[in-house]
């Protein structure tokens, strides 16, 4: 009786608190309430929407994809903030003057011709009949304001490009710029140079560009939802609606796929390729340039800052295993910046190979020695301790860093790692890291030049570790001003090899992309320069 | 009611009840040492961890990267090619110390406010009994959460992330045990013929509290390995390479469909020592139960 009572009286509380926490909420969210439930019965209206026209014949497309997301500076889709250009030409929004071949090849695409008039001097001819979504047409003008824009805004643009001026007559695009440019055309590809119709603005991080779909609703780190472009001067696309799905866990991404949840997936872990291996599926794989490499930290107050350090680390890295095991054979162990297949790339330099013992000399050499017995040198009472600062997004980086905390390890090195989503600001202190491991497509333009620019001359904008070379900054000047494509990439060999000689940086492996659909979808087709994701021709059967 | 099954009850004499009590205080015996049998084995298992793994938990050997279970590995290999049994042992020490250690602190740490609270009352009782409320208020996993998110990752944080969340629960214990304790008749007589308070507190209140705190205390081993082990999971506690059983599932989750074992050893692990050190704060329980006649 008591125990009855008892509990009448809880479950009578916990009601009477419910009831008045809902009267609570309700008297002071109403408005709130109420438009969530006006929003919650319009989506329930556009399911129906949805689920009627399919049978009309509506066509969707979801694809899950890991790397869209604001740790990896794609936090919208405006091509000229920080690398947000890769999700417009990837998501197929926005389209640059040229294309890449599969051979990392110059092709018009929204330049039809191009001509070299002087040293300085670039005319360039768009393509007719080409509209923005605005509904803007496509002719220089345009393209002047966007470059415009570009230089002004963005912070590798106006160091790559080098633009002192730009006269619009037409269709025809004159492009002046301070100093001798080569591969000015190769730079305008990159994902910087998607064009947009600045006019248009870019409200929420969406902007209106060419491509064969429109960017219609964005919520950064979560989802982007794209309708296709009726006019589009490639020809019809063949699905009506595409949602990209930040989904930055590898895991989750596979049971996505695996529930259809997606039906397209980029960025899959390695590990979860058997789940796709049959009927079902299908991959779309290409080797890249697509490369994990580390910076060292040069610092004083890191230890990489001694070159006897970062030579046996340089040493203590199994290479060859990481890509057979951790990638599951799914990339190519590397040499220097650039992979097999391009001119001067591949074993055209020479670097330190995987061995131990010789790692361990150098580090006795230099007088770091294990003077405690606890397995970690030391040399003048600091410990060789590094900290190893990578992300997880790239889902085999901290595979990559455990692995080579264990390598390490083995000859006297102790690391930590750091594997945390916020790399970008952590690196910016370079009293908090000694290692930095990060993925980047090496050659996006086809041109050696843009690596090193980047990442290795004294002044490029993400030489986080503070590398200088008096070497290298001069090589690099010389090949700004070289035309000849062989002569260019003589130069990169040299410049590779400068920084190889200093081990200033370590190139662990190349990886081959997969980009894995269900098998109704077509065309869904991975690329060497990781770029054109979604094309008008994509397609998917229901 | 219930009035005939009572009157039916002792119409059947006292003999059965006496009977089943008897057998009840004969299991609850073999329970007690089965149950602490186990636990001091775990405990000093994880003690001697280091020198019971078969092979070194830390040496990677790529070449036998996520070997299925065999002889020589009986628990598989991670995707280092690690030996998992190692690692599951050594992970032990890291999961059941960090554990005991958290739970010792917060018990003391409780205890100890709980008994001043008591004894001092008025504005003193009020203050802390109002920030134990303010943490009683939060969900405690996603207050740990935060915390451990402050103070970054390791082990280390992820106790003090817990400790900091969980010790309300001992000083209500303690305060309400201690308050009943304070009016008895026994501590009057004690501090009427002279006891200093230290001497009141340490040897006539603390030994007649001891037992409740004991049995919180027990049930909550179990309770608190599995939020430790979940912080870990989440990144906050254990960094790697570290051998610990929440990172340890959680860094091959990937793996969960494709090569199952390698999740599957360390999530046992924990589910075989929470569960024993559960059974045996419930005996502890039953055993400390006044109703046992003890």
């Amino acid at each position: 009786m008591k125990l009855k009572k008892i509990t009448a009286f809880a479950a009578g509380t916990v009601l009477a608190a419910g009831l008045f926490a809902g009267c609570g909420s309700g008297t002071a969210d109403t408005a709130a309430e109420s438009t969530s439930a006006v929003s919650s019965a319009e989506s329930a209206a556009e399911t129906e929407e949805t689920e009627e026209t399919a049978s009309t014949g509506t066509k969707t497309l979801v694809i899950g994809d890991t790397t869209f997301n604001a740790s990896n500076e794609e936090a919208d889709v405006n091509p000229h903030n920080t690398y947000a250009g890769w999700a417009c030409i990837r998501y197929g929004i926005g389209e640059t003057l040229i294309k890449y071949s599969d051979e990392m090849e110059i092709e018009p695409w929204l330049a039809t011709e191009w001509e070299n008039t002087d040293e300085n001097t670039w005319v360039i001819t768009l393509r007719d009949g080409v509209t923005f979504s605005s509904g803007r047409a496509m002719d220089a003008e345009a393209v002047k304001e966007c470059l415009e824009h570009l230089i002004e805004v963005h912070d590798r643009a106006a160091s790559d490009l080098k633009i002192e001026s730009i006269e619009a007559d037409g269709q025809v695009l004159t492009i002046t710029t301070s100093e001798p440019k080569p591969a000015l055309l190769n730079y305008l590809g990159d994902p910087y140079g998607c064009i947009i119709d600045v006019e248009a603005g870019f409200d929420d991080g969406i902007v209106a560009g060419t491509g064969p779909y429109i960017a219609e609703d964005l919520l950064t780190d979560d989802h982007l939802d794209l309708v296709k472009n009726e006019n589009y001067w490639g020809g019809e696309p063949k699905i009506d609606q595409i949602t990209i799905k930040t989904i930055t866990d590898g895991n989750t991404l596979a049971n996505a796929l695996q529930s259809g949840e997606v039906q397209a997936a980029y960025g899959m872990a390695y590990e979860s390729y058997p789940l796709f291996e049959n009927d079902n599926y299908q991959f779309s794989q290409i080797a890249t340039s697509r490369c994990f490499f580390t910076k060292m930290n040069f610092d004083e107050g890191s230890v990489c800052s001694d070159p006897a350090v970062r030579k046996a680390i340089a040493m203590g890295i199994d290479k060859e295993s990481f890509v057979d095991v951790l990638l599951e054979g799914n990339g190519f162990a590397a040499n220097g910046v650039f992979p097999d297949g391009f001119a001067f790339g591949g074993d055209q330099v020479t670097t330190e190979t995987y061995d131990p013992e010789a790692a361990m000399k150098v580090l006795e050499d230099a007088g770091w020695v294990d003077e405690d017995g606890d397995g970690i040198r030391e040399k003048d009472g600091q410990k060789l301790e590094i900290t190893w600062v990578t992300y997880p997004s790239r889902q085999e980086l901290p595979l990559l860093a455990e692995s080579a905390q264990a390598t390490l390890k083995d000859i006297g090195i102790d690391v930590e790692v750091n594997s945390t989503a916020d790399h970008n600001e952590v690196v910016k202190d370079q009293s908090k890291w000694d290692v930095y491991a990060m993925a980047n497509v090496a050659c996006p333009t086809g041109d050696p030049e843009y690596w090193f620019t980047v990442f290795a001359v004294t002044d490029a904008a993400r030489n986080h570790g503070g590398y200088s070379s008096e070497k290298l900054d001069e090589l690099e000047a010389e090949m700004s001003k070289t035309f000849d494509v062989d002569k260019r990439a003589e130069l990169a060999i040299e410049m590779q090899q400068t920084i190889l000689d200093d081990n200033a940086f370590i190139f662990c492996s190349f990886l081959k992309m997969s980009m894995i659909s269900q098998s109704n979808v077509s065309n869904y087709t991975s690329h060497a320069c990781d770029y054109y994701q979604i094309t008008a021709d994509l397609d998917i059967e229901l | 009611m219930n009035h005939t099954a009572l009157s039916s009850d002792f119409n059947t004499g006292k003999a059965p009840t006496v009977r089943a009590k008897k057998i009840h205080k004969n299991t609850l015996k073999t329970r007690l040492i089965v149950f602490g049998v186990l636990a001091a084995a775990l405990v000093i298992l994880a003690f001697f961890s280091e020198y019971l793994c078969p092979y070194d938990p830390y040496v990677q050997d790529l070449s036998m990267a996520k070997a299925a279970p065999s002889l020589a590995h009986p628990f598989g290999t991670d995707r280092y090619g690690r030996d998992m049994l190692s690692r599951v042992i050594v992970g032990s020490r890291t999961s059941i110390y960090s554990t005991l250690l958290l739970v010792g602190f917060i018990t003391v740490f409780g205890s100890f406010i709980g008994i001043i609270c008591a004894w001092t009352g008025r504005w003193l009782d009020a203050l802390l009994m109002r920030i134990s409320d303010l943490f009683l208020a939060f969900p405690g996993l996603v207050f740990a959460l935060a915390v451990a998110a402050v103070l970054g990752g390791g082990v280390q944080n992820a106790i003090i992330a817990l400790a900091a969340i969980s010790w309300p629960k001992y000083a209500r214990v303690a305060r309400s045990q201690t308050l009943a304790q304070k009016e008895s008749v026994y501590l009057r007589a004690a501090r009427l013929s002279g006891c200093s308070t230290a001497k009141l507190i340490l040897k006539h209140i603390l030994p007649n509290i001891f037992g409740p705190i004991l049995v919180t205390a027990m049930l909550d081993i179990g309770t608190m390995m599995m939020e430790l082990a979940g912080l870990s999971f989440l990144g906050l506690g254990a960094s790697p390479p570290v051998a610990e059983w929440g990172s340890m599932m959680s860094d091959t989750r990937n793996l969960l469909t494709t090569h199952p074992w390698v999740t599957l050893a360390p999530g046992f692990a924990i589910f075989v020592s929470v569960m024993i050190f559960n059974l045996f704060g419930d005996t502890v329980r039953d055993w400390l139960d006044p109703g046992n006649g003890r």
